[in-house]
């Protein structure tokens, strides 16, 4: 091939691509000069919305299958900024209906900025009158529209309040986090307790409208629908009644319940008051009555059980009676004088009102929870095995619940204290410790594993609250059941030990007084002196005593004595569990 | 010229250093073809952005857009500083390390709409291998015609050559990427008819190709033969496979002769054209710049193209005009195909347009492409002092 022909056919190779081009130069002027009218009209008549078609929430029932919360249909009222003709007018004249704030409404409109064919939601849950108001207004207000949503709804209001949580609309900082994960903006989100902890099994996946609309907003036709996904089920180990004894036996007191299973840290029951009804948050709650109860003293959005530790007092004494019989240092017979006080060099610390024991062996120390056996042991067994034994029993350290900002509380040794009080362990602190003064803080969940390992052989339980996740059609996705986090190396003379001194607390102990007819209970009392006023008041117990099938624990702050305050608060859940309520008022209604 | 068989080599003169040699060729780079590109990229930059500007993050396509313009230039560089006539006689590893990405692709590729096109880099991104092995297909087939310099007399003598290109198209074809392997085709036939093919013959072939249509077409994934179909009758199915076409023929056709203006679409922010920031851009070129913009931007790769043609015309070996002819062949087909298919008269077929398309992995096979045909004007037989 010669170089004439190969330029000749370059040629004709330039002469198919010029002409190409010309093809589609003819074809683009045809479009767009000769039809461009046509399809300029046809661009105006197309509007696209894409309306999110909202997943209906994962329900949330207890063991028997009674659903705590579900979901009901409302009005969200919401805005289409692009549509918004004249918002000078219009967006005071929404917020008016709507009784919001106006500037509440310019801010969102105005971040919308970025996304304007976006909907972008004004209120939740808009009550009926309100919204045939809108409806009304409709021709004045281009751009606003109504969509029906699910509204979460807590059946029984603030009952387990902390525990099931309560939704709100997403943060920026969960978005940043979340969004890989499909999360939008102005989504709602569990904000606390499961609903945050399970949030990805209850939300489901949102649907989506893909549809033309003419210029009136209305639809001309669907382009493309995606169905919503409803969330799954979440079952939780939470016996209802047992839940509402709980409730009651606190009563308007501060402070925490918590029951469960000792063979599996299903939680059976979990209250903390002071509660919020969480319906209160499910539409959206106006920022002024977020900080006021931020500002409140009772503190409502603590969750005492996990979120708060306490001096636990006497409840204390299992730590340390658990090393002092461990060691070696005293056995069940080991004999003692109480005569009211102790003597640290020259300092004398009294025991409760100076009451003389008198005579007494271990066993009945710990039944009448004599603190001058307990100092007095404390000085054989040492800081830091009772730091160790605390341990052990995992204080000091997260349960592991599935509940959100768990704490892990303080056991304290020699080693903590230097670190941070940068100060030297001096003995009063060893005779503190031993009894659950000083610097220990135990969350109330803490002391029902540590009480749990007790009653079923030194097993340290992971309580979890969820035990099941079922798919919508009900068939189980996923059973919850974390493994223990560790064993209390206790012997089975120790044991035996710690229970008959425990049995001994109920038969004729401090916690006589809440014996049960045709149930054994075993348990401590505590009543941890407090810097705020009257003392916590402490019980943690299990039943039956010889074969443990229940531990319930219950901690009222600045109350009085544990026997007094908390040991009938843990009767009564006990009475109620073992069916033991002849006159038990009716498992109170659900409020509508 | 060397596409001719008696080729005089003229040696540079021996007592010139390599610096001021360097100077001599780089005096030879064609200043037109570096305009044309520029340009073409500054356009592409500027679609990506307005296409891409009202998502949440409104600078991340065109950043990494532009990161991908200023990798592809620097390695572009580098390719014109080395003698083009090192990769023909690399030419045999090229084509086997490319038959092997292309087959790995089929193994770890990443799905992207129902296609494996991808192979993931880690925090690089990923990496679209089809892009590159146009190019490389390009530059092994011209030095395989160069090798078999010919004439070719009959189907018989280009049998080498379609089998050359075969294997890689149907590696290409099973991704599925119907797209890139009829770019394949686009490529084989020009370089065959500028090699010095005789026209009969290339006929045969094609009759052949189209006589392997129903065996294709059975090979093909179900939402590829819908493509061809709502193609053919968009109104088939208006709402799925035809939404992309009548979406994009209202978007370019509501432009009008001026456009909309810049960043003033309105079927672009409304999202009605789907694909609009990577295969569909030119739907957005239409609406937002009319007419007179599409015009432009044609108008820019009528001046690429022909200055990759006298890129071929001046090549001092048989094997630069061949790859010159190739690029372009490849150029001009994805061009027709991707703003035929945005005013409806050629299917769906997901092939991007050259530099104007979001997506690095095409983006810089252009510009190598670009060096390339730098590389080969330059070292043309007369060299200028």
């Amino acid at each position: 091939m010669d170089r004439e022909s190969f330029e000749r056919r370059l040629v004709v190779l330039f002469a198919v691509i010029t002409g190409l081009l010309a093809v589609l130069s003819v074809r683009l002027w045809q479009v767009q000069v000769v039809q461009g009218d046509y399809f300029s009209r046809l661009a105006e008549e197309n509007r696209l919305r894409v309306t999110t078609l909202a997943a209906p929430r994962g329900l949330v029932i207890d063991r028997a299958g009674r659903p705590l919360v579900a979901n009901r249909p409302a009005f969200t009222v919401a805005l289409l900024p692009t549509e918004v003709v004249n918002p000078q007018q219009e967006i005071p004249e929404i917020a008016r209906l709507l009784g919001i704030d106006a500037a509440d409404v310019w801010q969102r409109f105005a971040a919308s900025r970025g996304q304007p064919f976006q909907p972008v939601r004004l209120r939740r849950d808009v009550p009926k009158t309100v919204v045939a108001a809108v409806e009304e207004s409709r021709m004045d207000l281009p751009g606003v529209l109504v969509q029906v949503e699910p509204v979460r709804e807590y059946l029984y209001h603030d009952l387990a309040a902390h525990l099931l949580g309560y939704l709100g609309e997403i943060s920026d900082a969960d978005l940043r986090r979340l969004r890989a994960d499909g999360y939008e903006p102005g989504e709602l989100i569990g904000k606390a307790g499961v609903e945050r902890v399970y949030d990805r099994y209850l939300r489901g996946r949102n649907g989506e409208l893909r549809a033309e609309v003419d210029a009136m907003g209305r639809l001309s036709r669907t382009l493309r629908t995606i169905p919503a996904v409803a969330g799954d089920t979440l079952v939780l180990g939470i016996d209802l009644p047992m839940q509402q004894a709980a409730e009651a036996a606190l009563g308007d007191r501060l402070g925490a319940v918590v029951a469960m299973d000792p063979a599996t840290g299903a939680v059976e029951a979990f209250a903390s008051h002071p509660a919020l009804d969480p319906n209160l948050f499910s539409a959206g709650i106006p920022s002024a009555a977020w900080s006021a109860l931020l500002r409140d003293p009772r503190q409502p959005l603590i969750d005492r059980a996990v979120q708060a530790g306490y001096p636990t007092g006497s409840v204390f004494k299992i730590v340390t009676a658990s090393a002092a019989l461990q060691l070696g240092l005293v056995t069940a017979d080991t004999e003692f004088y109480d005569p009211g006080y102790y003597n640290l060099g020259g300092r004398i610390f009294h025991d409760n009102e100076n009451e003389s024991f008198g005579h007494l062996n271990f066993l009945n120390a710990i039944a009448v929870s004599s603190n001058v056996v307990f100092w007095t042991i404390s000085r054989s067994v040492g800081p830091e095995h009772i730091s160790e034994y605390a341990h052990q029993y995992g204080l000091g350290a997260r349960t592991g619940v599935d509940l959100p900002d768990e704490i892990a509380g303080v056991v304290p040794d020699p080693a903590w204290k230097r670190r941070v009080y940068h100060q030297p362990w001096y003995a009063g602190d060893t005779l503190n410790t031993a009894v659950g003064q000083g610097y220990v803080l135990v969350t109330p969940m803490q002391a029902a594993r540590m009480i749990a390992a007790v009653a079923n052989g030194g097993t340290l339980v992971t309580p979890h609250i969820a035990v099941e996740i079922r798919s919508p059609s009900g068939q189980v996705i996923q059973e919850i059941a974390p493994p223990p986090a560790g064993h209390v190396p206790l012997s089975p003379q120790t044991l035996s030990v710690l229970r008959a001194g425990l049995s001994a607390v109920v038969t004729r102990g401090t916690a006589a007084s809440i014996q049960i007819p045709g149930l054994a209970v075993a348990g401590k009392t505590g009543t941890a002196e407090s810097a705020h006023g009257k003392p916590y008041a402490w019980f943690v117990g299990y039943a039956p005593a010889d074969n443990p099938k229940l531990v319930v624990i219950a901690m009222v702050e600045n109350a009085g004595y544990g026997a007094e305050f908390a040991g009938p608060i843990v009767q009564r859940v006990l009475e109620t569990a073992f069916g033991l309520t002849p006159a038990a008022p009716p498992a109170g209604d659900p409020k509508p | 010229m060397s596409a001719v068989s008696t080729a005089t080599v003229a040696a540079p003169a021996s007592v010139s250093t390599h610096g001021a040699r360097t100077r001599r060729l780089a005096r030879n780079l064609d200043p037109i073809l570096i305009i044309a590109t520029a340009a073409l990229v500054a356009f592409g930059l500027l679609m990506v952005y307005s296409t891409t500007r009202s998502t949440p993050h409104p600078f991340l396509y065109t950043r990494s857009q532009l990161l991908h313009i200023v990798i592809g230039v620097s390695v572009g560089i580098v390719l014109i500083a080395v003698d083009y006539r090192t990769l023909a006689s690399a030419s045999r590893w090229l084509y086997v390390a490319n038959l092997g990405i292309l087959a790995a692709v089929l193994v770890v590729g990443r799905s992207s709409l129902g296609a494996q096109r991808w192979i993931p880099l880690g925090p690089l991104g990923q990496f679209q291998p089809s892009e590159i092995a146009k190019l490389v297909i390009v530059i092994t087939l011209a030095k395989h015609m160069a090798d078999r310099p010919g004439p070719y007399r009959s189907v018989r003598d280009l049998l080498p050559f379609l089998g050359h290109v075969a294997l890689p198209m149907f590696l290409i074809f099973r991704q599925p990427d119907l797209g890139t392997a009829l770019v394949y085709g686009a490529i084989f036939a020009g370089m065959l008819y500028a090699g010095g093919a005789r026209r009969r013959d290339l006929a045969g072939l094609a009759a052949g190709a189209c006589l392997l249509f129903p065996v294709l077409w059975h090979l093909l994934k179900e939402y590829q033969r819908r493509r061809l179909m709502v193609f053919l009758d968009p109104s088939l199915d208006p709402l799925g496979s035809g939404y992309g076409i009548i979406q994009s023929k209202i978007a370019v056709g509501s432009g009008m002769t001026w456009g909309k203006g810049l960043f003033a679409g309105t079927q672009n922010v409304l999202q009605f054209v789907p694909e609009h920031h990577t295969d569909f851009i030119f739907s957005v070129v239409g609406e937002e710049l009319g007419f007179a913009g599409a015009l432009l931007l044609l108008g820019l790769f009528l001046v690429w193209l022909w200055r990759g043609v006298r890129t071929a015309a001046v090549a001092r070996d048989r094997f630069g005009a061949l790859a010159a002819a190739g690029i372009v062949s490849m150029v001009a087909f994805h061009v027709f195909v991707n703003v035929g298919m945005t005013v409806g008269i050629m299917p769906i077929t997901g092939i991007p347009l050259p530099f104007i398309s979001y997506g690095g992995s095409a983006l810089m096979t252009m510009l190598w492409a670009t060096a390339l045909l730098l590389n080969i004007g330059m070292r043309h037989q007369k060299i200028r002092f």
